[in-house]
């Protein structure tokens, strides 16, 4: 497959800045500024949950999975004991 | 003398244990370069997120290893450990049931795909984490002993820290060349095809 010229997308798709944000934060880390390390790690952490909400929201599902919802009532139910 | 010595003895397995667990991730991610770059499967975005959560993981026993052990560390790990279990658990159900467009990327090893392997890590993780804390969270001496106390213990712990961040380092510029500045695709390397 063809790829178009790469260029800037929406940042919530960003993969890059999760990976950048936690190689800063390792530095920081390293280098004993913890303050800006643990910050940094939140940031990679809070763009990491964006990227995954983002990654598995579907236009036509929302975040359910139908494809592993059984259609048939559970035997109990149909007797309506338990 | 002698309880001193037991305390010692505490400290010293907290480190090693901490040792033991950064070891064992940074084998693991060595195993998923070698696997993108020797067996040409490239990575899709979640199981990216998954590389992230154990990079997170790490994060927290390399700052114990640089700064001394703190429990602040301990719950950085776990939060990543958590974040890894959501994101393996997602992956695992999305490909549970084959449909069109939908397979468990890459070769399973031992028969388990990739996803169901990081659900049984995280798993794993966190009943080491728990088993820590119950065993060693009761020592209140813990926090205030550095690494630097036992100095090879140190040196391993700080060779495998930047081992580490030389695998993350690469895993950045991977991304890079497989992303670009925008979504990833498993398709090939995005800045190498432009």
């Amino acid at each position: 497959m063809r790829y178009g010229a790469p260029g800037f997308g929406d940042f919530r798709r960003m993969m890059v800045l999760v990976f950048a944000a936690l190689l800063a934060a390792f530095v920081c880390g390293w280098l004993h500024k913890t303050a800006a390390a643990i910050g940094l790690l939140a940031l990679a952490f809070v763009l990491a949950v964006a990227l995954f909400l983002w990654e598995v929201y579907s236009p036509q599902y929302g975040f359910a999975m139908p494809w592993i919802q059984v259609e048939r009532a559970a035997p109990h139910a149909a007797t309506g004991e338990g | 003398m002698r309880e001193s010595q037991e305390k010692n003895a505490l400290v010293f397995g907290n480190y090693l244990y901490q040792l033991l667990i950064l070891t064992t991730f940074a084998g693991i991610l060595t195993a998923a370069l070698v696997m993108q770059y020797a067996f040409g499967e490239l990575p899709c975005p979640l199981c990216l997120l998954q590389r992230a959560a154990m990079f997170g993981i790490c994060f927290g026993i390399v700052c114990d290893f640089r700064g001394g052990f703190s429990y602040r560390n301990v719950g950085l790990s776990l939060l990543n450990a958590v974040f890894l279990l959501v994101v393996s658990v997602r992956q695992s159900l999305l490909d549970i049931y084959a449909r069109p467009g939908h397979a468990y990327v890459g070769s399973a090893v031992f028969g388990l795909h990739m996803p169901v392997w990081s659900v049984i890590i995280s798993v794993m993780l966190l009943m080491a984490y728990a088993l820590q804390l119950a065993v060693l969270g009761g020592d209140r001496d813990l926090p205030n002993v550095p690494a630097g106390a036992f100095p090879k213990l140190k040196r391993a712990g700080e060779a495998v820290s930047l081992y580490a961040m030389a695998l993350l380092a690469i895993n950045l510029v991977s991304v890079v060349l497989q992303c670009g500045f925008d979504q990833c695709h498993t398709f090939g390397y995005a800045l190498l095809h432009g």
